[in-house]
């Protein structure tokens, strides 16, 4: 039975090597937990062998495997209902960058995308990183073309708000904390 | 404009497929709109997010699923529907963390290497025929198909050199097959996939739609690398119709001297 090893199972790893790092990536910023993305990665793998009958030539095959991603976890958070949430602990480190202000800024948007409702923070993944159509998206949601465009603008509108927010409550405590620097204490208080 | 009327057009402004005037439009209004601009520049801010990757024993543990899966499948049809019945209740995060799980993936990869290290000293012998492998190994050349039609549609152009790449060997095509690398020798944008499209064809000259294709593609290509190279497919099959096609190609005011030369070096070959 080890002999059935041939060309299509070749043809599968590259289908793995093309999707895995860009389906991790969908997981994980949607749900924040790296160990859970990769089981789900591999479920999505087991699935397209499952059910690749049901793939029709000539639809998009991007669509397709994203359908099949959003089931996995849909699937996946009926089963354990209590790891449904982001874990914003589980916030990826983010790589030093060339400014500390541009590493602050990653930083609160990765915030301030973990605390969208969870289906605009997915629109905003399928749109912006996983680089699908809106099309594609309309397909993939099963709704009207006009509506994704309304929904994308919604969730990029609450990411604004949201990001705005962040940054005006991190410069504050910023401003204060170098206020208080700079201040010498005088009879043991700070002078604000 | 107002932001509601901007907040209609962003979504498409945002992926660049707006046209021109309406493109200023927006960007007229977001000068003026601090809030609008923000959102264009949060949105653009998103690229800064670091990609992640995941860890090496991903690829691993798919090689053993993928191991595990076509074992399963070519197993006796008791055993087989054990299999099905474990796949299908099968939760990857819970199965793996049971002993069980641990076990089946240990044995797995145990397997594997065997497999490789018994394969590398002696060369396997051919399969011995049986109905079930034929059913396994009919699945798995359909997969292929399936990787093969989806890739020809990305939009990188060396994953499309990939697919074309992997039809070259088959000695038949399937039918969906061979009508995808036929489109994608007449419309590919890329002149080196295209290309690769008449490499994988040339050993299908049997077909007749093959031969009518490469024939139009004559008049249609108008890349001289892609013109000579379909030049010299027609006399390798010493296709004497293409001959008319040949004379016609020859005609064009706009061709490259060095196409007509060989236009020309063709037609002396094929009489």
């Amino acid at each position: 039975m080890l002999q059935v090893r041939d060309g299509a199972g070749e043809m599968l790893g590259v289908l793995f090597d093309r999707y895995q790092a860009p389906l991790f990536n969908f997981y994980s910023k949607l749900t924040g937990n790296r160990t859970l993305s990769e089981d789900l990665v591999q479920e999505v793998f087991l699935r397209i062998l499952k059910y690749r009958q049901s793939y029709r030539p000539g639809t998009p095959f991007r669509a397709w495997i994203y359908q099949i991603a959003r089931n996995a976890r849909i699937d996946h958070f009926r089963k354990f209902p209590r790891e449904a949430t982001f874990e914003p602990e589980m916030l990826p480190p983010v790589l030093p960058t060339d400014s500390a202000q541009e590493q602050q800024e990653v930083e609160l948007l990765q915030r301030a995308l973990s605390q969208l409702p969870e289906d605009k923070r997915e629109i905003l993944l399928l749109c912006r990183f996983q680089e699908l159509k809106y099309e594609e998206i309309a397909a993939l949601l099963g709704c009207e073309l006009n509506t994704v465009r309304t929904r994308i603008h919604r969730a990029l509108q609450e990411l604004r708000k949201s990001f705005h927010q962040l940054t005006k409550s991190t410069a504050l405590k910023q401003a204060n904390a170098t206020a208080a620097e700079n201040l010498p204490p005088r009879g043991g208080s700070y002078e604000v | 404009m107002k932001c509601n009327q901007v907040a209609e057009l962003l979504p498409d402004y945002l992926q660049g497929s707006l046209n021109p005037d309406q493109h200023r439009s927006v960007d007229a209004h977001l000068e003026q709109c601090a809030d609008c601009s923000e959102e264009v520049a949060v949105w653009r801010k998103l690229s800064l997010l670091p990609v992640e990757q995941p860890s090496p024993m991903s690829r691993v543990r798919f090689e053993a699923m993928l191991q595990a899966y076509q074992a399963g499948r070519s197993n006796q049809p008791a055993s087989n529907s054990h299999w099905r019945k474990l796949f299908s209740s099968w939760n990857v995060l819970g199965w793996l963390s049971s002993p069980l799980g641990a076990a089946a993936w240990s044995a797995a990869l145990v397997a594997s290497g065997v497999f490789v290290g018994f394969h590398s000293v002696n060369p396997p012998k051919p399969p011995s025929p049986s109905p079930e492998l034929a059913r396994v190994e009919a699945e798995l050349a359909s997969t292929k198909q399936l990787v093969v039609l989806s890739m020809l549609q990305q939009q990188s152009a060396s994953a499309r050199l990939e697919a074309v790449s992997f039809t070259t060997g088959d000695q038949q095509l399937n039918p969906q097959v061979l009508s995808a690398l036929l489109h994608t020798l007449r419309y590919d944008p890329s002149v080196d996939v295209r290309l690769a499209a008449l490499n994988a064809l040339s050993r299908h000259s049997a077909q007749p739609q093959v031969r009518s294709n490469v024939v139009n593609a004559l008049q249609e290509q108008q890349s001289p690398l892609m013109q000579v190279a379909v030049i010299d497919q027609l006399v390798e099959w010493h296709d004497r119709e293409a001959k008319s096609h040949l004379e016609k190609l020859r005609q064009s005011p706009d061709l490259n001297p060095t196409v007509r030369q060989h236009a020309d070096w063709a037609i002396s070959k094929l009489n």
